[in-house]
């Protein structure tokens, strides 16, 4: 019988979710397991595996076959993504303790060892920051790019959010609330949420080099990705904020440009029905008023439907022992909280 | 339980042990079962040992730990999430406030009134970093909101729960509490109450920058008014758009009228004619979407809003 299962639960779960490209699986499987060994803790894997590469569940049958270690396969019943692949894994796993790993060599297993003291000094999640960083000109080039904006956006210092190893307790995994392209922010969601995040600079395996070019088209649809918590981490509970603002910017401005070519016909008899400017000028003042009904639209659907939705997070309850209750009582009264609300839209 | 006072507290390192004792004091003094929630908003200092160790102390306390900063209404709404008293009075974790005025504001809310207010008539602030703004606020939240109270910024007031539960907060609303609370109809009262100067650390709340006051209220003012009405208010805002759309046409007929036959016919009046009239009928049917998401909504709470706006409790 199978190792884990008799010795109960497993201090760490590692999930695999192999969803894009899939590399020496047994391989990797074998380093990781074994530095686990070397670190002393008892482990599960978990491979959630996206219906577009179901090829390798053979593979991994035999593995769970011939290993001793615990392995549970997780097969998605259709192409739901990374997001959705981690989540899955995320509701699986029993350590207190998760690693998530890429399911191709992107970093060199020794990082483990370090994730883990970080966690024991109190971080909550740790990233990975590959480091000296193996990659092609052009691409290093985007991703500097693409984590200034990160940076700028979401008012964090990450270097490599994208980074797929990652050690975290697993109140953080519950909480993440993945979907779309979100897993590429776990550390930004993380941070947001008032957990403890510290980036690490692992060795990279040279073998994450020899990988593709990425197009720009990619970077871009990411970019849209961080727009979109951007938004909803600043704006969820007060949406007339921003579309208030870019309303009143957009009326302003219209209402100043027909202003202005009102004036004109009456200081220098510049007909008014020649000037296409005016056209603008209106088009201008109609669209900030439409953006400003649907930040009122936005505050209404809150304000009606989420009363209760709280924007703070409790670490947790403290009280003296001997009244009713445990001691500490971690996150009671957690109600819906902001994950609803981003889960919802 | 009678009585559950809420502090909301970030780093306040030093003044906590202080606070907790002349706290304790004056509660124990009142004679009623009473409770205390230490909210700490992501302190970064010594702040949360300090709070471990008083609740090891006194069985009275609760504490409440954010995981991050979030701020004093998030600080303020934790406290009352958590309150299980009639009526919970909250006061800032500085010692600016005296928690000798307690029985003061206890008194008036047994005496019938929902919300009590401190008056902080003496305050020891600066004039003009926090006096003036202070007051131009003050001013702005009572002409906007209808409810006159002086010292909007102080936090020692009193609350009934039921009034409390019935209200929403709202971004950064500690800074209008009473009004806000009484917008769903409530009997409010201003008591005198003693302030003292800062004697640790230093101040990080206040009604410091009033355009995020401002901009809050009339959100809080549009809502409440939207809310309640939503097709209306919507309609009443295609108003202008409607006009403008009328005015263009009428311009648009009579260059039509007077025009030389053969000359080039200006199609800018139509446009902003088609383009207005589009505006207010966008706007018209948002209004009756509106109206669609409010009767959807959680009914129970708008309706206690409905019956306020028309024509409920005010004092």
């Amino acid at each position: 019988m199978k190792r884990g299962r008799l010795r109960g639960e497993p201090e760490v779960s590692v999930i695999i979710p192999v969803v894009e490209r899939a590399g020496d699986l047994r391989q990797i499987f074998n380093e990781f397991a074994a530095e686990l060994d070397r670190l002393g803790k008892s482990a599960e894997h978990i491979f959630v595996v996206d219906d577009r590469l179901r090829e390798v569940v053979p593979l991994l049958r035999s593995l769970q076959e011939e290993s001793e270690r615990e392995i549970v396969i997780v097969v998605l019943g259709g192409r739901f993504g990374e997001s959705a692949a981690l989540t899955s894994g995320l509701e699986r796993a029993r350590g207190e303790v998760v690693v998530t790993l890429p399911s191709y060599f992107q970093v060199e297993p020794r990082g483990l060892e370090a994730a883990f003291k970080e966690l024991e000094s109190g971080a909550d999640l740790v990233v990975g920051q590959r480091f000296p960083r193996i990659d092609s000109f052009f691409n290093r080039i985007q991703t500097r790019l693409f984590h200034w904006f990160v940076r700028r956006l979401t008012s964090t210092s990450f270097h490599d959010v994208s980074c797929g190893f990652k050690v975290m307790r697993r109140q953080v995994g519950r909480e993440l609330n993945l979907y779309g392209g979100l897993h590429r922010f776990i550390p930004v969601l993380a941070l947001h949420r008032g957990f403890t995040v510290r980036e690490i600079p692992v060795a990279q395996r040279t073998e994450d080099r020899r990988t593709r070019y990425y197009g720009a088209g990619v970077y871009f649809g990411r970019l849209l990705d961080l727009l979109n918590i951007f938004f909803l981490m600043k704006f969820t509970r007060t949406p007339l904020r921003f579309f208030g603002l870019l309303g009143a910017g957009l009326f302003g401005l219209g209402f100043l440009v027909s202003l202005v070519a009102v004036l004109e016909k009456f200081m220098f008899q510049v007909g008014l029905s020649d000037r296409a400017i005016l056209l603008l000028g209106v088009l201008m003042m109609v669209l900030g008023v439409q953006t400003l009904s649907l930040g009122l639209i936005g505050e209404i659907i809150i304000w009606t439907h989420a009363r209760n939705v709280r924007e703070y997070r409790v670490a947790e309850v403290i009280r003296r022992p001997s009244r009713v209750g445990g001691f500490p009582e971690v996150g009671r009264r957690e109600s819906p909280g902001l994950d609803g609300a981003l889960q919802a839209s | 339980m009678d009585l559950s006072i809420v502090i909301p507290l970030y780093n306040e390192e030093e003044s906590v042990d202080a606070m907790h004792a002349e706290v304790r004091a004056a509660a124990d003094r009142l004679g009623v079962d009473y409770e205390v929630i230490l909210v700490d908003d992501g302190s970064r200092d010594g702040t949360v040992e300090k709070l471990r160790a008083i609740s090891e102390r006194d069985p009275h306390v609760k504490v409440v730990r954010f995981r991050r900063n979030y701020g004093q209404t998030a600080a303020l709404q934790a406290g009352f999430d958590q309150a299980r008293g009639t009526v919970v009075i909250t006061l800032d974790g500085d010692l600016q406030n005296d928690p000798n005025d307690f029985g003061l504001l206890l008194d008036n809310v047994n005496q019938g009134y929902d919300v009590v207010c401190g008056w902080r008539k003496d305050r020891k602030d600066k004039m003009i970093s926090r006096r003036l703004p202070s007051m131009a606020a003050n001013w702005l939240i009572g002409a906007l909101t209808g409810t006159r109270i002086h010292d909007n910024g102080c936090t020692l007031k009193a609350y009934r729960l039921d009034v409390i539960r019935k209200a929403s907060l709202y971004a950064e609303m500690h800074r209008f509490m009473a009004p806000m609370m009484c917008q769903s109809g409530c009997r409010y009262k201003e008591v005198e109450v003693n302030h003292r100067a800062r004697q640790f650390g230093s101040s990080k709340y206040g009604i410091s920058r009033i355009w995020k006051v401002f901009l809050d209220l009339l959100t809080v003012k549009m809502l409440l008014g939207f809310t309640t009405r939503p097709a209306a208010y919507f309609a009443l805002l295609a108003v202008p758009f409607l006009g403008g759309a009328l005015a263009a046409l009428a311009v648009s007929v009579y260059l039509h009228l007077i025009m030389q036959p053969g000359a080039a016919y200006p199609l800018v009046f139509p446009a902003i004619t088609i383009l207005l009239t589009f505006a207010s009928a966008h706007l018209l049917v948002v209004g009756v979407f509106a109206e669609l998401v409010v009767k959807t909504g959680d009914f129970k709470e708008t309706a206690a809003l409905l019956s306020v706006v028309d024509g409920g409790i005010r004092s």
